[in-house]
């Protein structure tokens, strides 16, 4: 037994998607000796996590979980880091997999040490994605504090525009490189988990509840950036329409979820992220008036209950049961007025509020573009894992809707089912 | 009210209410969508959510004597936007059927007319009556001899024994109205009450009756059903047989006088202003229900029943026989126009014989549950 203890291991581990899930899979993979590539498409790590203003229950920052994580990877030589890469094609069985993955170009090297003179000179702004196209960035742009890699991306809607070459001149490290390709990469690996996460459900697509034709009706992630230090408004919650600090939100819940007409299933955690953006709003407005209309708070679990008990305490939170159903917007003030029957007193509520919050559910990536594997789908487009036929796994929410603890706790499993596959190879 | 309200589930009525369309209403997981959906549902207690629960959890009480069943124009907006397929629309819509023949005597009358196997019994019973009545009085002349301005039907089947038939029959209607109603007013006065629709405790008959020529001109406009946007071709078909009917109300009722106190025959000229009027509606039934007939077969999301076949069915039929009887006659087909007459009349007699049992006694109820609405003073 001691003998197999010192076995190296064998073969590698692709880990498709950089957000908390595909982290986790990662670290716990190479940590007992795997080599592993983590393969991400957005120029930086954290997914999703990364965009929150804090987690629930406990309302730490996302920092808190991130920070270990890129300290524990930047320490391990076993982990590869692929940014701004997407797999392209996936050849094989189990134990052995060729894979190509298409790296597109970031035109900044390692030699940036993220001075910033490079965004100084840029003159076109581009929408931030990040941030949900609430507000913009320069063209050189890092893409939040504490991104990882730590380095600067030149958005390719600047490359060939004198603001390119303005960063490149600017740059005093030679770390602008303007003439960078898209690359194709290949690796040989034994075993892949597809991390790969899932995007808000475009609200503009639920017609009856204003979402891009009211501008003071927001979704739950935007409300995160909104309250996040580091957003568009660093960290300060005000409305769009006319950045007024809302004396009163109302949170619309199951916007898109639990409905055959979009996403027919429970996305698990939209209850508690409105529970837990009450308190963004509780904190910086002492006197505002917080409304969630629910169909029933989904709080799973003692530590979430808690959660939700403390908040039903507060008395400047309304929890109305009742779905909205119907909005309006007072063309003057731009307040919004969101429709419901109060299923406990049977009265139709019509509550105007300077601030709606749609509680948008989540959509796994591959709902709209599937992935270049032999994977199967469940009919909403998460990857169903075929433990069977092993060798490919789905982790975190590209395999189900789930809190950054589940998320985890599954990647942490995928993460075995994956060594498990090389190791019988 | 009693803060405990101990929940007595009717089985049966869940079942019966499944069978009649309502097939869906178990999916129903109250997000009360629905009642905000509905263009017409009220501020006050609106619907159709909470009839929804009621109706699975079988709290018949509930529901037989609901104003809001009837309030409900089945539009379908609720079922469009129903995050769970639960169709609230067409649960109503079973409950009104379940309702109409829980309120008309004799229930074995209402049981039939929602019995598709019952239906050559229905269509048989008027035929018994017209040919016996008829052996027996000599009113029915199978040869008859031709008038003096060509084909009469009144030769064949003469007015007397339409009349013998139809009389007693409307007062037959009436009385049966009548018994419902009775029962209907206070069900539904107790259950507004009970749920907090109105202030009033007590039912100010007078008041109740002073309401209903408010509502007059919602129905005869169909105000309440083009507030509806899912289904508002609905509007306009139904708007086409609901004028055809009065226009042919209208029609009867002068031939009726014309005939018993002036003494004068039909058939009209064609160059008649009440013939222009006849014609008029029976063509727009014609239309208007086969525009419904049209739409129910291109709705895949509707539930349709065979109560809904049932009445398109008649409605149609009573077009169509009506009409092809004035152009057999025009064109002198003698012993065809005589059978399509025959036909039509069947048609006629199982319409109203049978207005209290089907769907068609939504045009009582619904009235009257507007009219109750209206008095009770709900937002």
């Amino acid at each position: 037994m001691t003998e197999d203890k010192a076995t190296p291991a064998n073969g590698s581990i692709l880990v498709v998607g950089g957000g908390i899930s595909g982290l986790t899979t990662a670290l716990e993979a190479a940590e007992v000796g795997y080599e592993v590539f983590l393969v991400e498409k957005n120029p930086y790590l954290g997914g999703r996590v990364a965009q929150l203003n804090q987690y629930f229950p406990k309302l730490c920052p996302p920092t808190c979980g991130l920070e270990i994580n890129f300290r524990r990877i930047k320490d391990n030589p076993k982990i590869k880091v692929l940014t701004q890469a997407e797999v392209e094609k996936v050849d094989g069985t189990p134990g052995s997999y060729d894979v190509s993955v298409k790296l597109s170009p970031r035109y900044v090297n390692e030699n940036c040490t993220c001075c910033g003179d490079c965004a100084e000179v840029c003159e076109t702004e581009v929408s931030s994605e990040f941030n949900f196209g609430m507000n913009s960035t320069k063209g050189a742009y890092l893409p939040f504090e504490m991104a990882f890699p730590t380095r600067y991306v030149i958005s390719p809607q600047i490359i060939g525009t004198d603001d390119a070459k303005k960063c490149q001149e600017a740059c005093k490290y030679d770390a602008v490189e303007l003439d960078m390709e898209a690359k194709s990469l290949n690796l040989k690996v034994g075993a892949i988990v597809w991390a790969t996460g899932w995007e808000p459900y475009d609200a503009a697509k639920i017609d009856n509840l204003g979402f891009g034709q009211y501008p003071n009706i927001i979704t739950n992630m935007m409300m995160e950036r909104l309250a996040a230090p580091n957003g568009p408004t660093k960290g300060k919650i005000t409305r769009p329409s006319d950045n007024k600090e809302p004396e009163s939100v109302a949170f619309v819940q199951c916007a898109g979820s639990r409905d055959e007409n979009y996403l027919p299933y429970c996305s698990y955690i939209c209850c508690m992220a409105s529970l837990k953006q009450a308190t963004y709003i509780r904190e910086r407005y002492p006197d505002a008036k917080v409304y969630v209309f629910y169909i029933d708070v989904r709080a799973p679990g003692q530590r979430y209950e808690k959660f939700y008990q403390k908040i039903k305490e507060d008395e400047n939170v309304f929890l109305i049961k009742g779905k909205v159903a119907e909005v309006s917007e007072d063309a003057g003030t731009g307040n919004i007025t969101v429709v419901a029957e109060n299923a406990v007193t049977g009265e139709k509520i019509k509550q105007t509020v300077e601030m709606a919050v749609l509680a948008t559910g989540m959509e796994p990536t591959t709902a709209t573009v599937k992935l270049p594997a032999d994977l199967k789908y469940n009919e909403d487009g998460f990857i169903i894992n075929d433990f069977e036929k092993g060798g490919m796994f789905a982790a975190g929410c590209a395999n189900k809707p789930s809190d950054v603890v589940s998320a985890n706790q599954n990647a942490t499993g995928m993460a075995l089912k994956a060594i498990q596959t090389l190791v019988r190879k | 009210m009693t803060d405990k309200y101990l929940i007595e589930p009717d089985v049966g009525f869940i079942k019966e209410v499944i069978g009649l369309g309502g097939d869906t209403l178990k999916k129903c997981f109250q997000c009360a969508t629905c009642s905000v959906a509905c263009p017409i549902s009220p501020d006050t207690k609106p619907f159709p959510r909470k009839e929804m629960i009621a109706a699975s959890w079988g709290l018949k009480d509930r529901l037989v004597g609901n104003l809001d069943i009837w309030l409900c124009h089945h539009c379908g907006d609720c079922t469009t936007m129903c995050p769970r397929g639960a169709k609230p629309g067409e649960v109503l819509g079973a409950v009104r059927s379940y309702a109409i023949a829980d309120y008309a005597v004799p229930k074995s009358v209402g049981k039939a007319v929602n019995d598709p196997k019952k239906l050559p019994i229905l269509m048989g019973i008027p035929v018994v009556i017209f040919i016996v009545l008829g052996l027996i009085t000599g009113l029915l002349d199978f040869s008859p001899s031709l008038g003096e301005h060509g084909i009469a039907h009144s030769q064949f089947f003469s007015t007397w024994l339409v009349d013998m038939i139809f009389v007693p029959l409307a007062i037959w209607v009436v009385v049966i109205f009548a018994l419902g109603l009775k029962r209907f007013i206070a069900d539904i006065h107790e259950n507004a009450v009970l749920e907090g629709k109105t202030e009033k405790k007590e039912l100010d008959l007078f008041g109740f009756i002073k309401a209903i020529p408010s509502i007059l001109p919602t129905i005869l406009k169909h105000d309440k059903f083009s507030e509806c946007s899912e289904n508002k071709d609905r509007a306009t078909a139904h708007l086409m047989v609901f004028w055809s009917f009065v226009g042919l109300f209208i029609v009867t009722n002068i031939f009726f006088v014309v005939l018993y106190v002036f003494q004068q025959h039909g058939p009209y000229s064609q160059l008649n202003p009440v013939k222009w009027l006849a014609n008029v509606a029976g063509v727009a039934l014609i239309i208007g229900s086969a525009l419904m007939i049209k739409n129910r077969l291109a709705k895949k999301d509707q539930t349709s029943t065979y109560k809904d076949w049932y009445l398109l069915g008649l409605v149609f039929g009573l077009g169509v026989t009506g009409v092809l009887t004035q152009a057999t006659r025009l064109a002198g087909m003698a012993g065809v126009t005589y059978v399509i007459y025959f036909i039509h009349l069947i048609f006629v007699f199982n319409l109203f014989a049978f207005l209290p049992f089907s769907k068609l006694a939504h045009l009582v109820y619904r009235t009257v549950a507007m009219a109750y609405n209206e008095y009770s003073g709900r937002q």
